[in-house]
């Protein structure tokens, strides 16, 4: 099958847009996997409509009935709490004739009346009624109601959708990354990170998985944001040099991330992975030490992770993306500060570094989305066809959790993530 | 920085100015953005100057909330030490950027005796990605310092903040 | 006598209302002063009151509509 020859059979089971078998080595991935439209189009129905995807976290909706707006990729999901406490993951579509039912980013209510001819739903999907009910042979005749992502799972507050009513559970998928996860919540005194600082959205015209893979590529820092070190006198690009202890590690099912504790481990300092001391933030210090006790020290030295978990969710520390593809050539970068519960004198700061550094004007990731649109300009040329992933392979070595892990510089992470796409995309595909 | 730092005026005198010279420093302070005029930029701030570019929602709370930008003194100073790097990626190449400032309007003064000023922007933003369109509004809050106007307070309303927009790397 | 301006009430109940902004968009709440129960109505639900006939509302007032049946005590 050539590139152009696109299956248009309209169930989940159609067959490869590509020979992803051929285009996928183990040390070099093939440019037109970022650009071909009908690539994008199997990438939706095999990736973003099947395997767990995260979607938004618990204290976006904290009170019964509150609801925001979030998406799967190009679908616009409502994600909402029930008087009764149940997430659920609605999209944005009436059943009648498909309006979009929702129109705010965000509010609290038990029903969602549709603007167009008023078909009313339940919080939880379910249909609750609509006007003149002669015209349907009198009330509750029809059997309709919005639709749902069928499987919502919720980890650590995480809420993650997946579009298969089987397969995976959320728990599987997530694997080795979960620790990272609870390496982020152990940061707050109370045990719990919340999302309320609202997100900038950071449009990139190039394909999602260059953002994924460049979120653990630790080769870059020194050069694309060699600008915003030399000048903030920052410590952040030492992380990333060739005599960094840190390490790349492939977390499996295509997660990722670079282990920084080895350098923080070194330095020893709490809180230097966030740059201060516990004297700056003494509250924040004596909550965590009060809670943790012994503990406490290790867990303020080694800091928050920087883990990409397939396909969209990256958590740099104190920033969380997440990607949103839309084309082969645009995605949305949506990106928040990270607030972790009963440390209000952490998350002040927090917020503000998160802001200087990320979003469309942010001192780091406007010269990653440059760099991205560049590479999205760059592989659409024809020669060499291909790109070179083949970074530190030599001196990979199997960790004792059975991980492969690289140098700090190395793309080890990138390698795990093509090598669970060319499953997902071929033995693995949706049958 | 030049000229524009000094003190902090604490029992302020009203600022007054004259709308036709609070236009002149405007369209001075547009100019010098547009051409990444960024010595001649940064000397209009006074030392207290505030840069923001909210998100989501105009009157968003700046210490709660995610903003575009949000830049004290101190960050604007390192935003321009990074533009004069010559490796902020996102301005090398510089975009090429023409803006119409309009609808200049005094609204009053601030709390400290700023005299506060509201004016609309239209700005065309150029680069090899693609032509972005930028409009708002502009909140300044202006002081004399050492005879010349300054700036203390520049808010940016974009009318697409609530929306994924491309990178903003220039000075909006 | 001075009387709260959030509460609504007489011999027979006493209600206070709030708007209450803790959620994604405000709601009213109400609480039961004399049993200290809380329930929150959104936006539709109030349009709906609105235009509740009453009939229905009397329905509603019934002691054993939702409250003060034999099956729950
Ligand atoms: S499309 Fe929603 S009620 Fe008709
Ligand atoms: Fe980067």
């Amino acid at each position: 099958m050539t590139l152009t020859d696109i299956p248009t059979s309209s169930s989940g089971a159609r067959g490869p847009a590509a020979p992803y078998d051929e285009l996928i080595e183990a040390q070099r991935v093939h440019g037109s996997l970022y650009t071909s439209p009908a690539i994008f189009a199997d990438e939706l129905e095999q990736i973003w409509y099947r395997t767990w995807v995260y979607v938004g976290h618990v204290s976006e909706i904290a009170e019964p009935n509150d609801y925001v707006r979030k998406n799967i990729g190009p679908q616009d999901v409502i994600m909402t709490r029930s008087a009764d406490g149940e997430v659920h993951l609605l999209l944005n579509r009436c059943a009648h004739r498909g309006n979009l039912v929702c129109e705010a980013d965000a509010g609290n209510s038990s029903s969602f009346r549709c603007p167009y001819h008023g078909w009313t739903y339940r919080n939880t999907g379910d249909m609750l009624g609509y006007p003149f009910h002669g015209g349907y042979g009198g009330r509750g005749k029809l059997d309709l109601g919005l639709g749902r992502v069928p499987r919502v799972g919720i980890y650590q507050g995480f809420v993650f959708g997946s579009f298969a009513p089987d397969g995976p559970t959320l728990e599987e998928h997530l694997g080795e990354a979960k620790g990272e996860i609870d390496r982020l919540v152990r940061l707050s005194p109370e045990g719990e990170v919340e999302i309320t600082a609202g997100f900038l959205k950071h449009k990139a015209r190039a394909n999602w998985k260059l953002l994924a893979e460049n979120e653990t590529d630790g080769y870059h820092p020194q050069f694309v944001h060699a600008s915003i070190f030399s000048v903030a006198q920052s410590g952040i690009g030492a992380l990333y040099g060739e005599k960094s202890t840190a390490v790349t590690r492939a977390l499996g099912n295509g997660h990722s991330e670079n282990d920084l504790r080895p350098e923080f481990r070194r330095i020893g300092a709490p809180l230097g992975w966030f740059g201060t001391t516990e004297e700056k933030v003494p509250e924040y210090s004596a909550a965590m030490r009060a809670r943790y006790g012994d503990a406490a020290e290790e867990i303020l030295i080694e800091g928050a992770p920087h883990v990409m978990i397939f396909p969209n969710l990256f958590i740099a520390e104190i920033q969380m993306f997440t990607i949103q593809p839309l084309a082969a050539n645009l995605t949305v970068q949506h990106v928040t500060a990270v607030q972790f519960k009963g440390a209000p004198e952490m998350n002040k700061r927090m917020l503000q570094q998160c802001i200087g550094s990320v979003g469309p004007a942010g001192m780091l990731l406007a010269d990653d989305t440059e760099m991205y649109e560049r590479n999205q300009a760059g592989v659409a040329e024809l020669r060499p066809e291909w790109l070179d992933v083949r970074r530190g392979v030599h001196r990979e070595e199997i960790d004792e959790r059975g991980l492969t892990v690289g140098g700090a510089t190395d793309e080890t992470g990138m390698r795990g993530f093509w090598k669970h796409y060319k499953h997902l995309m071929t033995e693995g595909r949706a049958q | 920085m030049t000229a524009a730092a000094t003190a902090i005026p604490t029992d302020a005198e009203p600022t007054q100015l004259d709308v036709r010279d609070v236009e002149q420093f405007l369209y001075r302070e547009a100019r010098f953005a547009d051409e990444h005029r960024y010595d001649d930029w940064e000397a209009l701030w006074t030392q207290d100057g505030l840069y923001w570019v909210p998100a989501n929602d105009d009157d968003a709370d700046r210490m709660a909330k995610m903003s575009i930008i949000h830049d004290n003194r101190s960050r604007i100073a390192t935003r321009i030490r990074q533009f004069q790097t010559g490796r902020r990626h996102s301005q090398v190449p510089h975009s090429r950027l023409r803006r119409v400032v309009s609808n200049v309007e005094i609204l009053g003064n601030a709390e400290n005796g700023d005299l506060e000023v509201g004016a609309n922007f239209v700005l065309v933003e150029s680069r090899e990605r693609s032509n972005e369109l930028w409009a708002g509004r502009y909140t300044y809050r202006l002081r004399v310092v050492d005879g010349a106007i300054a700036m203390s307070y520049k808010k940016v309303a974009l009318v697409d903040n609530a929306r994924a927009i491309a990178t903003l790397s220039f000075l909006i | 006598m001075y009387i709260r301006p959030d509460i609504v009430g007489n011999e027979f109940a006493e209600v206070s209302l709030t708007i209450d902004e803790e959620a994604n968009s405000r709601r009213l709440r109400l609480e039961d002063l004399k049993t200290g129960k809380v329930r929150y109505l959104d936006a539709l639900e109030l349009e709906t009151l609105v235009w509740l006939p009453e009939g229905n509302l009397a329905k509603l007032l019934d002691p054993s509509a939702d409250r003060w049946r034999e099956e729950d005590a």
